[in-house]
């Protein structure tokens, strides 16, 4: 036997939804429709990084040229003067092409980031209704302007790096094994290191950086209970004992953040140091001086003293930028979670519903492959009438009441509108029969006329103050300055009970024959709360109904009360009906005190 | 920048070191490239002993960077780790001290990203900023310097370079700026329009169907678009200028470089020394540039920290005085967040020992806010607030928390068990006085309910149980810890009945002390021994109790009226 104690889960559509894997669209096609200017930033860089060697090239030449001048003999100025202006000319090349280079790459973003925008918002419009929970707005912006701006790093820097990190150190050493190949393997030493020790380093530090991104996330959690709590804890004479839990939490993490700079951070600099030009320059001149002490042609030893400096630094450039390339790829995997999220198929035949009859037959529905929110559930409502839905927070009453206007499509089943299943109905048709008024009230920060007149944008002024008059928000709206015209957000400042009431005006004015509610907008205000109830008595008179009750005793005059437990219907019939067999509704009736409620009961006791 | 960091770490000595290795590491790094100049000659000339010895001080002077690099590294590390203690100690301190009313939900997500990515900005900033930028700036003086040294007409062109490129970076910051906050604007607008897309979407679908367009938000990412191209483009303006003009300087040293040789008045071995120097001096400074906008997140972090640390606190009492009784007094009381608008004005009334007080106000009538200054949430800012005929300035935060209990409709659980939640009321419960607490509250339910009884987890924040079972919880702490003055708001969410039914109960058990309510149940209303209505502008409309107010027929008949057509309302189509 049941106790009449109702379960509580958390509220569904706080429940993220996340897009499969399989579904979800990849980096490489994310960033394909930039492939043309990225190719030609990536040749503009070729040349540039060929250019770069150049004037270190002719520093070697004008040395050829000009040597037999340190033993007094005649040189050739003229040569000497062309490889002067060939390197001038190398650097003004380098220099052009590496700026044309980047800003392609960096326009290629911004075009990037605006087609991304662009494609989200497009997405968003096809994307079931029911993907739009408690917290989606702000996913939705995370990913439109905190991810796509964190991709700036892949589009505009992270190739460019790359092909100067191949080009400059595979050039460089085609012209050092040529000239002098053992110069060439001393100038290739510090990169090679730098490399391993880059590899070892690399090797822990994936497990590292997620236990360093967790313990943000620790610290991050720590602070907010502190915070959050300090007002409990200082009622109960506790603040001490909470600050010592947050110190604890800090010193745990400075002792892991410790660890990991020794880790990564002196391994970063051990890094640095082999491939420093120091270093580099002390293993070049020493090897430089023993060969040329046995006999080798300074000439063949110079350049790689001035070339050899050069190879590691776009390599290097590479490993500093490896913290930002891991977060945008992240960012990126976001982007294409949210673009992946699979959309509500619209129907390539719709067919025109006979009637308004609404009929949910033997629907089967849960969220993302969890529990049944819906398990074989039939009903059916008759036009011009009153059905609610009642049960626990978790029973599936809301789920229900949100596959008719086709928030979501059931697994099993079907939700029929005049005969034809809502999914074989054209969206259009669809809303111009069913529309909802829900706690969340939608209005847009734009003028309350346009808002109440969103169903109806052809409305006449007059049209839409008779709807804002029986739902009693026309008095208030007078009130305003701007009136009608007032902008939701910056010219008024409506509370949540008169927003709800604006809401009931456009539903008002969009007449629409069946109307979805959710009752929890009548208690939204208290202060608004009689303002709203009549309002709502306006809404629903002449309309098929169906109401996702919360308190009992404002469904008690409903054609057809419908009682859900554990996603099914285990009782539906009349109020008086369902009290005299006794039931569930019986059950809920007390325990909710409902029938304590009516106003005769309350009596003064300080006459 | 470096002057708050050392106030963070009080004595800068740590700081200091690093700098001072940093800069030596710097400046031996540009001697190894002098050094070319010498070694290069001996190479030339075929003396292949002093070759030798240049070759040697040229790597001893590698050695040299080499250790104080990496020692210069080590001390940033360990600045790193001190600036984390000394920003934790502040932070964590700071939040115990501030006034309560100011902790708002804002503040904790603002103190939040502080503590975890703020600290970590502001940390590795020695280590990761101002040692590269301190190399990266140093090791071109000294280059210059010696060349300078080596030959003065190339050494004084470099040097006179050195400004010039400094204004041309300076120069482009300036034309990016004013860019910059025009993409910012545009950005922040595109977000918004963006949010509010995603929020309404339900409705754009339901009422405008297939045409939604959406005209401003397709405007204002478009404003985005066009801002951010502006941006990109104003600094490759500046950018080319800066680079061209890093060029020239290079192709000028080259050229003049070369006729110097050829007129005679240079030696090759110097040429081809400077001119490598040349090649190579300049791009450190680039690096420059990047590090720079790092370094003014990481100062924006600091600043925020600052700002938080120096939040007033509330002033304490040296010696708390101690209260006569459980009475409440509030004279002429007035109250406002900021100071062109009060929330609260001539507020004065008392609440007998043992008597019930119900607040009643429309929204936005500041009851709230009242009882949250008895409970020093925040200090008046006129009359006085008194309990047992104190000022609570007087008593202090301490001693006013240790007469009062809260049961307020924003219900923080911390992440523990049911039991230990329930046990803070007063730790130093026996079991039986805190089992009895909770069966009062019906808390018994809830630990039913949850899987392992009364060792159940309530989650983050009590995020496993509903609203209404945490304020029974709420309700069960306020019952053990047994406080003369109770203040309660009961506002329920009415989702969810059957707790609202519990709630109702299980305040019955808080009698006999002095309440102050934020009344919102008629029960309450009726049975209180006084009622105190406040206007929608904080002050107080009428007192007395309900059949004296009743028959006023004021602001408090109509509240009455309007309830009651509430409570019996239904709904229905015909």
């Amino acid at each position: 036997m049941s106790t009449a104690t109702l379960e509580v889960a958390p509220e569904q559509s706080a429940v993220a939804h996340t897009t499969p894997a399989a579904d979800r669209v990849r980096v490489g096609a994310l960033l394909s429709e930039v492939k043309g200017p990225l190719t030609l930033a990536v040749l503009l860089y070729v040349v540039s990084s060929l250019a770069s060697i150049v004037p270190l090239i002719g520093v070697v030449e004008l040395t050829r040229t000009l040597l037999p001048m340190a033993w007094g003999q005649p040189v050739d100025a003229d040569h000497a003067w062309l490889i002067a202006w060939i390197v001038a000319g190398a650097l003004l090349v380098r220099a052009v092409a590496q700026f044309s280079a980047l800003m392609i790459t960096h326009l290629a973003d911004a075009d990037l980031g605006a087609s991304l925008r662009t494609r989200i918002v497009d997405h968003l419009r096809v994307v079931p209704l029911g993907w739009f929970g408690t917290r989606s707005s702000g996913r939705v912006k995370k990913a439109a302007q905190d991810d796509v701006g964190t991709m700036h790093h892949l589009v505009a820097h992270s190739i460019t790096d790359m092909t100067a990190a191949i080009v400059v150190p595979v050039a460089t050493m085609a012209y050092l094994l040529v000239i002098e190949w053992r110069m060439a393997l001393v100038a290739l030493l510090p990169m090679v290191a730098a490399v391993i020790l880059y590899a070892i380093s690399l090797g822990g530090s994936m497990e590292l950086y997620q236990r360093y991104d967790d313990s943000l996330a620790e610290i991050n959690a720590a602070t907010v209970e502190y915070a959050r709590g300090i007002a409990v804890v200082k009622a109960f004479g506790q603040a001490g004992r909470a600050h010592a839990r947050f110190a604890d939490t800090c010193q745990r993490f400075i002792t892991f953040f410790g660890q990991w700079m020794r880790k990564a951070g002196l391994s970063g600099v051990l890094m640095e140091i082999v491939s420093s030009p120091p270093v580099a320059l002390a293993a070049l001149t020493l090897t430089g001086v023993a060969l040329v002490g046995s006999g080798v042609p300074f000439i063949d030893v110079l350049p790689g003293l001035v070339l050899g400096l050069g190879i590691s630094a776009p390599v290097l450039a590479l490993g500093f930028g490896f913290q930002e390339l891991r977060e945008a790829q992240e960012a990126a995997n976001h982007v294409g979670e949210l673009l992946g999220a699979a959309p509500m198929p619209e129907p390539a035949h719709p067919r025109e519903p006979q009637g308004n009859d609404v009929d949910v037959e033997n629907v089967t529905f849960s969220y993302n492959e969890g529990s049944l929110a819906l398990d074989g559930v039939s009903l059916h409502l008759r036009p011009g009438t009153v059905t609610a839905l009642v049960g626990a927070s978790g029973s599936g009453k809301s789920s229900l009441a949100r596959l008719v206007p086709r928030f979501y499509d059931p697994q099993a089943g079907a939700v029929t509108l005049g005969g034809v299943p809502v999914d074989h109905v054209a969206g259009d048709d669809l809303y111009q029969r069913v529309g909802f008024v829900f706690s969340d009230d939608y209005l847009l920060n734009a003028s309350l006329r346009d808002n109440i007149a969103l169903g109806r944008p052809e409305a006449t002024l007059d049209e839409v103050r008779s709807a804002a008059a029986a739902a009693q928000i026309d008095e208030r709206i007078g009130q305003l300055p701007r009136g009608y015209d007032s902008v939701l957000g910056t010219d008024a400042e409506l509370s949540g009970g008169e927003r709800q009431r604006v809401a009931i005006a456009r539903a008002l004015l969009a007449d629409t024959p069946i109307l979805i509610l959710d009752e929890a907008t009548a208690f939204a205000d208290p202060d608004s709360e009689v303002a709203i109830q009549r309002a709502l008595s306006e809404l629903v008179r002449g309309r098929t109904l169906l109401v996702i009750a919360h308190r009992l005793y404002t469904i008690r005059q409903a054609d057809q009360i419908a009682v859900l437990s554990g996603g099914r219907i285990v009782e539906s019939g009349r109020h008086d009906d369902l009290l005299a067999s006794d039931g569930e509704y019986a059950r809920l009736w007390c325990a909710t005190g409902s029938d304590e409620v009516a106003p005769t009961h309350i009596e003064g006791n300080q006459a | 920048m470096i002057r708050d960091l050392r106030w963070v770490l009080g004595k800068g000595r740590t700081l200091d070191g690093m700098i001072a290795l940093a800069v030596v590491a710097a400046i031996l790094q540009g001697i190894t490239f002098v050094l070319l100049v010498p070694l290069l000659r001996a190479l030339i000339l075929g003396d292949i002993a002093g070759a030798w010895l240049w070759a040697g001080a040229l790597t001893a002077a590698a050695l040299g960077f080499a250790i104080t690099l990496w020692f210069s590294s080590v001390l940033g590390q360990k600045a790193a780790l001190d600036l984390s203690v000394g920003l934790y100690d502040r932070l964590g301190d700071k939040i115990s001290r501030l006034p309560l009313g100011t902790v708002d939900l804002a503040l904790t997500g603002r103190l939040a990203r502080l503590t975890s990515k703020g600290v970590m900005q502001v940390a590795t900033v020695p280590a990761h900023l101002v040692r590269p930028i301190i190399t990266a700036v140093g090791t071109p003086l000294t280059v210059v310097i010696g060349m300078t040294v080596i030959d003065w007409r190339i050494g004084l062109t470099a040097l006179i370079s050195l400004p010039l490129l400094a204004g041309g970076y300076l120069l482009t910051g300036t034309i990016v700026r004013n860019r910059d906050s025009k993409y910012a604007a545009a950005s922040a607008e595109a977000a918004g329009r963006i949010v509010e897309f995603a929020r309404v979407q339900p409705a754009l679908r339901a009422f405008r169907g297939s045409a939604s367009s959406n005209d401003e938000l397709t405007r204002a990412l478009g404003a985005q678009h066009k801002t951010y191209r502006s941006l990109l483009l104003g600094g490759a303006a500046g950018m080319s200028i800066f680079a061209v003009a890093v060029q020239a300087v290079i192709t000028v040293l080259v050229l003049l470089g070369t006729a110097l040789t050829l007129g005679g008045s240079l030696d090759v071995p110097a040429l081809v020394a400077l001119l490598v120097l040349s090649l190579r001096f300049v791009e450190p400074l680039m690096q420059v540039a990047d590090l720079g906008s790092a370094l003014r997140v990481s100062s924006n972090s600091l600043a925020e920290m600052r700002e938080i640390l120096d939040a007033p606190e509330l002033p304490e009492p040296t010696t708390a005085a101690v209260p006569a009784d459980a009475s409440v007094e509030l004279r002429d009381v007035g109250f406002s967040y900021r100071p062109d608008t009060p929330v609260l004005t001539g507020i004065s009334f008392s609440v007998a020992p043992g008597t019930t007080t119900a607040l009643v106000g429309p929204s936005g009538s500041g009851k709230s806010t009242l009882i949250k200054l008895l409970a020093r949430f925040h200090d008046v800012t006129s009359g006085q607030v008194m309990i047992g005929g104190q000022d609570v300035r007087e008593l202090g935060t301490a001693t006013t928390m240790e007469n009062v209990s809260l049961v307020f409709q924003d219900v923080y659980l911390f992440s523990g068990t049911l039991l230990d939640n329930i046990r803070m009321g007063r730790p130093e419960a026996s079991d039986e006085e805190v089992f009895a607490a909770a069966h009062a509250a019906e808390v018994d339910e809830i630990a039913a309910r949850l899987g392992d009884g009364w060792d159940s987890q309530v989650g983050e924040g009590g995020g496993l149980l509903s609203g209404g079972e945490r304020q029974r919880v709420s309700i069960a702490r306020a019952i053990l810890k047994d406080a003369p003055i109770l203040l309660l708001d009961e506002a329920t969410s009415a989702l969810d009945p059957v707790n609202e039914q519990a709630v109702s109960r299980a305040l019955h058990h808080l009698e006999g002390r002095s309440r102050l309510v934020i009344a919102h149940r008629l029960e309450t209303v009726v049975n209180a021994d006084q009622i105190v209505v406040l206007t929608d502008d904080g002050r107080i409309a009428e007192v007395g109790v309900h059949a004296t107010l009743m028959a006023n027929d004021g602001p408090y008949a109509a509240f009455w009226r309007a309830r009651t057509e509430a409570a019996g309302w239904s709904l229905a189509t015909s």
